[in-house]
């Protein structure tokens, strides 16, 4: 195998539980050493394309090879291949952390003296030397997702997947957990990464993949399914008077139609939200384009306290696509949702890829 | 009516199981009672009665010993567990009525249980030779102070348990303790006069803890451990205690239903390896094995998977095996000491089925607890899809989990066997007799595990799978004995013999020349038929972990 050819090949992978399609013709390529992030909401086949990966169920048709090993009939290889970090993190009652990578270790056949080195180094990668002799059932929830970490790492596979790795950990867990993703990343691991919070994955994830009902709806980097899918930018206007709300959303309706040119790209929603003394409207015009409607405005004689583009994210494109394109991006009313909130939500500082420490 | 009496009766009612349960029940009693019925004149004497109704009292008592204290065992720890007993205290629902409601509905269902029996009973008393109040009500009086005792008892446990699982087994070890080991002091003890009188007293009022000595009294049986002398009646003490036991036991849970039940310190995981010399020394000489120090990897001989029960299990780390080999190794020969010298002198001959009969009684309540949850446990945890994982084979973790069960229980035995030295060494023509009696109990061991491990693993949750393992695991082993007390009447040799041949447990006793199992003839037989069982509960054991293991 050629180090150009992709870590992770999945084509046409479908998994049928009778009349029950759990996963339809997916295929997807992952590059050594890239984070692919895999987003679908509850039931959309996640688990299940996981599980068929790491070996723990067959698919119906279709292939998926990891490293070069067929995921459905190599299934040893593919457990020395690939380190698994269920949602659920499997604790053993009485076992202190040494304790349980040891046995771990043990179970893949690693020797005593490099499992003991070994120990040390995953408790190391995955921040939680401290905890080497504490029970493991005593552990908090962030304290269980480092060790389940080191878990997985104790063979030293080359393939990660996580299942949902930042569930139920706050802010600064969040945060940790992202380095060392990013960590390992950068020691040359490919990783694929499930989570439901979005904008974890967008600044950790080279490459993202989208499915719902069993299919996959968009796939590739962000920044490309940003672009496939925003054909339109939503703005807002906020205005200081309320009772100009109605007034000022005619007048950017009639100016929007004036100038733009395509017929089709006429049909424009403008909404007036006056509790928040707002105006939304998307367009397709450029920043050239639109930039004469502020001045337009102020000579009509209103008063705007703010002309801004509603930033659109990962969360964003996922309802787009979750929505099969039927509700237009940008008209949920999110702009004042805390999740619509500009980069370093909840007062993270930002972590993106190629910033981590290591 | 109280909403927690509601949803906790009302939830178990609609359980399938529970309603299969009762009918099942139901069915039992009626044909144990119609089966006996008499088809001619001469039995309307009553005696076909006393008979019939002596097997029906045991059934009932086998009944409620198993199905009852698995309800309250995981009431309150499931409870916690699930969040909802904090909602609970957080309601204007006093902490009384919280256990009120909650023990009123494992009492209803059991009050339900012994409702079944009631057509069974009534065509009992039908029968003749058995008085209303006397007899039949008394039975019942004794059975639901029995289960007032249980359900208290089972829900102290599980107000201080951390999980569900652990409440069933500390639950049904507490039963087998107010069931036999209470008996065991006053079986000794009567008789011999090197012992002051105040400790004959203490013990005659603890075998009355058991539930035993009143009902074999009401049954008409020769009253347990009871020789020479006719004994005064313990029903009242038994009533007395049983009732006071209950009080105590439900104002120790009523102390717990507060903020309190959520407090539990998490350990600081200490080691002992960073503690000062002196602390280091001491610990040396009090555990010999030290539980806190920082252990060496598992070494490559060793199957790694037998190694992580041993050290999963509170005690089954070496410290704790080491304590129970010793405490084994000084009540296996302080019993045949004392049995061996006391005023009664009972002899190796009587010292030598009980001795049987304890290992048996070991074995049985051992293994279930160890076994049943090897893999329910697991997949309760989430370790089984982690196991999966690994490159380790089906066949390498199965070995090491039975190992990790085997291990110990061959401890265990094996610190019982000073007692049969002794023996031999009182009468040593009897070491033939104690080699067979030695490859019955191997064989009892290996059904009980076999029973345990493959009964275990049918289950998804380790609470269940306990409770019902315990279940199959003691009525394997008792039924064959409850048939062998009716061995006169209703039943006959031959079914009796047939019933023995279950376990090796009726060979063991025929061996060793106890009272009552001189005449079946139960060897190679038993042996055959114990291994062909185990070879059947390993086949389904395997074929589960396959199934679990495969990816479909």
């Amino acid at each position: 195998m050629t180090t150009e050819s992709p870590c992770i090949e999945i084509s046409n992978l479908t998994k049928r539980y009778g009349e029950f399609t759990a996963l339809d013709s997916l295929s997807l390529e992952v590059q050594r050493g890239q984070i692919l992030g895999f987003i679908g909401p509850n039931g959309a086949g996640k688990t299940t394309t996981i599980r068929i990966l790491v070996g723990l169920l067959k698919a119906t048709s279709g292939s998926a090879r990891i490293a070069g090993a067929d995921c459905l009939t190599e299934t040893r290889k593919i457990k020395r291949l690939v380190g698994y970090m269920p949602d659920d993190f499997g604790k053993y009652d009485n076992m202190r952390v040494n304790e349980y990578l040891d046995f771990f270790g043990a179970a893949y056949g690693i020797a005593r003296r490099a499992r003991m080195k070994r120990v040390d180094e995953v408790l190391d990668i995955a921040g939680a030397t401290h905890m080497k002799d504490l029970f493991v059932d005593a552990l908090s929830r962030g304290m269980q997702q480092r060790v389940g970490l080191a878990r997985t790492m104790m063979h030293d596979p080359e393939v990660l997947i996580l299942d949902e790795p930042a569930n139920g950990l706050d802010p600064q867990a969040r945060i940790d957990m992202r380095t060392m993703l990013l960590k390992l990343a950068d020691l040359g691991k490919t990783l694929i990464v499930t989570s439901h919070i979005l904008p974890e994955l967008a600044r950790i994830c080279d490459i993202v993949a989208m499915i719902t009902q069993g299919k996959l709806r968009a796939s590739g980097t962000v920044d490309k399914i940003m672009q496939e899918i925003q054909q339109k930018r939503t703005f807002e206007v906020m205005l200081l008077a309320q009772d100009r709300v109605s007034q000022v959303a005619q007048t950017v309706q009639t100016w929007l139609q004036s100038n733009t040119q395509n017929d089709a790209a006429k049909s424009t929603e403008v909404t007036p939200a006056e509790t928040e003394r707002m105006v939304r409207f998307s367009t397709a015009l450029t920043d050239e384009q639109l930039s004469p409607l502020l001045g337009h405005l102020v000579a009509s004689g209103e008063t705007v306290l703010q002309f801004r583009e509603v930033a659109t994210d990962l969360e964003d494109a996922f309802l787009y696509v979750a929505n099969e394109g039927n509700q237009p991006l940008g008209s949920t009313p999110r702009a004042s949702s805390p999740m619509n909130e500009p980069q370093g939500v909840e007062g993270e500082p930002s972590v993106t890829k190629g910033e981590s420490s290591a | 009516m109280n909403p927690v009496t509601r949803r906790e009766f009302i939830g178990i009612l609609r359980s399938p199981k529970s309603f299969g349960t009762l009918l099942f029940l139901t069915a039992l009693f009626s044909f144990t009672v119609l089966s006996q019925w008499p088809t001619d004149t001469s039995s309307v004497s009553g005696t076909k009665s006393v008979e019939v109704f002596r097997v029906f009292g045991y059934g009932l008592l086998s009944g409620i010993i198993f199905l009852v204290p698995a309800f309250p065992a995981t009431s309150i720890v499931n409870e916690k567990n699930n969040k909802t007993l904090a909602l609970l205290l957080n309601s204007p629902l006093s902490g009384p009525s919280i256990y009120l409601g909650k023990i009123s509905g494992v009492l209803l269902f059991s009050l339900l249980v012994l409702l079944c029996s009631l057509p069974a009973s009534a065509a009992c008393f039908a029968m003749g030779g058995i008085s209303l109040n006397g007899d039949l009500g008394m039975l019942y009086c004794v059975l639901l102070v029995m289960i007032l005792q249980y359900s208290t008892m089972g829900m102290l446990i599980s107000s201080h348990v951390q999980t569900s699982d652990a409440g069933v087994r500390l639950t049904y070890a507490g039963v087998f303790f107010l069931l036999l080991v209470t008996l065991i002091p006053s079986a000794f003890l009567r008789g011999t006069s090197i012992f002051p009188p105040t400790l004959l007293t203490i013990a005659e009022w603890l075998r009355c803890f058991s539930p035993l000595p009143a009902l074999m009294e009401i049954l008409g049986d020769g009253e347990i451990g009871s020789s020479g002398l006719k004994q005064s009646s313990t029903i009242g003490r038994f009533l007395l205690l049983t009732l006071a036991s209950s009080g105590i036991f439900a104002a120790f849970t009523l102390s717990r239903l507060n903020h309190r039940i959520f407090d539990r310190s998490r350990s600081k995981g200490t080691i002992t390896n960073d503690q000062a010399l002196a602390t280091r020394l001491l610990r040396r000489i009090l555990y010999v094995v030290d539980p806190q120090r920082r252990k060496t990897g598992i070494p490559w001989f060793l199957n790694p998977v037998m190694v992580k029960e041993f050290r999963c299990r509170r005690f089954g780390r070496s410290q704790w095996l080491l304590r129970l080999i010793a405490g084994c190794s000084i009540v296996s020969m302080l019993l045949t000491f004392l049995a061996t010298t006391s005023a009664e002198s009972w002899g190796v001959s009587t010292i030598g089925p009980l001795l049987v009969l304890m290992q048996v009684v070991l074995v049985v309540v051992l293994t279930p607890s160890l076994a049943s949850g090897l893999i329910s446990g697991e997949r309760d945890s989430g370790g089984w899809e982690l196991l999966r994982m690994t490159p380790l084979s089906t066949l390498r973790v199965i070995s090491g989990k039975l190992l990790s069960v085997v291990w110990t229980l061959l401890l265990v035995l094996m610190a019982t066997l000073p007692g049969y030295i002794m023996t031999v060494l009182i009468k040593p023509d009897l070491s033939s007799q104690i080699q067979i009696v030695l490859i019955c109990l191997f064989w009892i061991t290996l059904q009980a595990l076999a029973i345990s491990a493959a009964v275990g693993s049918i289950f998804r949750y380790t609470a269940v799978s306990t409770s019902v393992t315990y279940i199959a695991v003691i009525a394997f082993f008792l039924s064959p004995m409850l048939i062998w007390i009716a061995r006169e009447s209703p039943f006959g040799h031959n079914t009796v013999e047939t019933a023995l041949l279950a376990t090796p447990v009726g060979a063991a006793l025929n061996v060793i020349g106890a009272r009552g199992f001189e005449s079946y003839q139960l060897l190679p037989s038993a042996w055959w038929v114990s291994g062909i069982v185990s070879a059947i509960m390993f086949s389904v054991l395997s074929i589960q972990v396959w199934r679990l293991n495969r990816a479909i």
